[in-house]
């Protein structure tokens, strides 16, 4: 019965869970998105060198193997989508991460809400996160820093100074870290924001951070006024990264670049290596200007249920059906 | 020496010509860098709590601890007071050393105490004890149609834990110490 007790004990958390099912629906739709799927089991996930998909073998009526993934993010399916001709889309679904701990801060399988919108840039995206939670019923606003403004109020560094692996390995070392001598620009950069940033945005109310260091671009854009950062944001409530946000990178042969030293790296990490999607580099060329959000929902009802445990806003999470 | 791997709480940690015992820690993979430990802790000799965010993987200088079985005596003031099983030593803990852990706390218990040289710094509970349930409102009839399988119950050292419809006052039950649930009736 140890199931049914915990649906049991988590039913206000849970009853919270459904009704922002709703409303979050009823948001975007009366925004003008539409709601779209995206297949989940994938031939090509993703190549973020630090996630892990959860591989998977499928047979045809014919007994012939393919080997697949559970997608980790929406985002190939939806940029093809762009590319297609749709202009606001939101998916609310399912995605899944191997290697993560069961309850904490993580489910294997959890709970996303990714939403594009055509010929608009990251600005757009914050007013849509901010009426989001309005909507929902969170009274607080947000305020919107620069990540330059974090770096020097909280670890006192001109982070325009440390936009390379060498500065910023210099910096962790004059702290008193003790990096890997090859360690990545973005391993060097979380080293220091989540060991004196981080903890005191928990003291701050919801938080947007904006502009990135152009390292740490992945997908997204780099800005036109400043290129030594890139259009991309993260949303924080109480220390907790609820989302994250770009202005998308339009560019094709730099995707294809970015993405090629990704793969490099899981090789180096030793990551299961597959190839790049050429259908999304393809795709990516003739994509318009959008601007796209990855916004946790599972973290987003914890805020508002009041729950520190991911698995308390679970039906059954997979510390119960694994542990 | 160790990695993160080794962190749990009741580790300690060498940091910083200071000794910490774990309080608590969290993994954490943003998904962009590569994942983290984070931990909070808190000196041995200064009882100053911290906060440190390790890469996962990172060297961690865990410092070996001794385990010494320990019966739980009773509450005197502001500390709780272990026996230590094999020197009979009596070992006064306070509040912050044993955290969450006090409302599972009843006299005679056995529990593991890990010490660095003479200094117990941290307490590791059973994974279940059994407790007497002292109070538990009888079943109302409707209760189980209206999806009330469990009710509140309370033990005999005032803990509180949700029980099914079914158990009754004066019967032993075992509860899981890790999450605070009903863990089963006794010799089940």
């Amino acid at each position: 019965m140890k199931h049914v007790e915990h649906i049991q004990k988590q039913r206000p958390a849970l009853d919270t869970r459904w009704r922002m099912l709703k409303q979050t629906r009823e948001f975007f739709w009366s925004k003008g998105f539409t709601e779209v799927e995206t297949p989940l089991v994938v031939r090509l996930p993703g190549q973020e060198p630090y996630l892990n998909p959860i591989p998977l073998v499928l047979h045809n009526e014919l007994g012939k193997t393919f080997a697949g993934y559970l997608h980790t993010s929406p985002e190939y399916t939806m940029k093809k989508m762009l590319t297609a001709g749709y202009e606001k889309i939101f998916f609310l679904g399912k995605t899944f991460r191997d290697c993560e701990s069961f309850g904490g801060m993580h489910n294997p399988e959890f709970t996303m809400i990714e939403w594009y919108r055509a010929h608009e840039d990251m600005s757009a995206l914050m007013q849509d996160v901010e009426q989001l939670f309005q909507s929902l019923g969170y009274a607080q606003s947000f305020e919107r820093l620069h990540m330059r403004q974090l770096w020097k109020e909280y670890a006192d560094l001109n982070l325009d100074t440390l936009l390379t692996a060498e500065a910023l390995f210099a910096a962790c070392m004059s702290k008193g870290y003790h990096p890997d001598a090859d360690e990545q620009y973005e391993d060097l950069f979380y080293r220091i924001f989540l060991n004196e940033i981080e903890p005191r945005l928990a003291e701050q109310g919801p938080v947007i951070v904006h502009h990135y260091p152009a390292q740490m671009a992945a997908l997204s854009k780099i800005s036109a006024d400043d290129p030594r950062y890139a259009e991309r944001f993260e949303v924080y409530i109480e220390g907790v990264e609820i989302a994250n946000a770009f202005t998308e990178l339009t560019n094709a042969d730099e995707q294809l670049k970015r993405l090629t030293e990704e793969r490099a790296l899981r090789q180096k990490l030793g990551k299961d290596v597959f190839e790049i999607d050429p259908e999304f580099i393809e795709a990516v060329r003739s994509m318009p200007p959008a601007a796209g959000v990855a916004l946790g929902f599972d973290r987003l009802v914890q805020v508002l249920a009041g729950c520190k445990d991911i698995d308390d806003v679970l039906v059954l999470p997979a510390s119960k059906l694994f542990l | 020496m160790g990695d993160t791997t080794g962190i749990r709480k009741g580790a300690v940690i060498q940091h910083q010509n200071d000794l910490y015992v774990v309080t608590d820690f969290q993994f954490v993979n943003p998904g962009k860098g590569s994942a983290f430990t984070k931990t909070k802790m808190k000196s041995i000799t200064t009882g100053k709590s911290i906060e440190i965010t390790y890469k996962s993987g990172e060297s961690v200088e865990i410092v070996q601890v001794t385990r010494q079985n320990m019966q739980y005596l009773y509450k005197s003031g502001q500390f709780y007071s272990f026996m230590v099983q094999s020197t009979y030593e009596t070992v006064e803990l306070a509040a912050d050393v044993l955290g969450e852990d006090i409302k599972y706390l009843k006299e005679g218990l056995d529990v593991i105490g890990m010490f660095h040289e003479t200094t117990c710094v941290a307490v590791e509970l059973p994974k279940k004890i059994q407790y007497m349930v002292k109070v538990a409102p009888p079943a109302v009839k409707g209760d189980s149609a209206s999806g009330n399988v469990t009710k509140e119950a309370e033990m005999e050292n005032g803990l509180k834990v949700q029980v099914p419809i079914f158990i009754k006052e004066g019967e032993n039950i075992l509860v899981n110490t890790e999450t605070g649930d009903y863990g089963g009736r006794s010799g089940e």
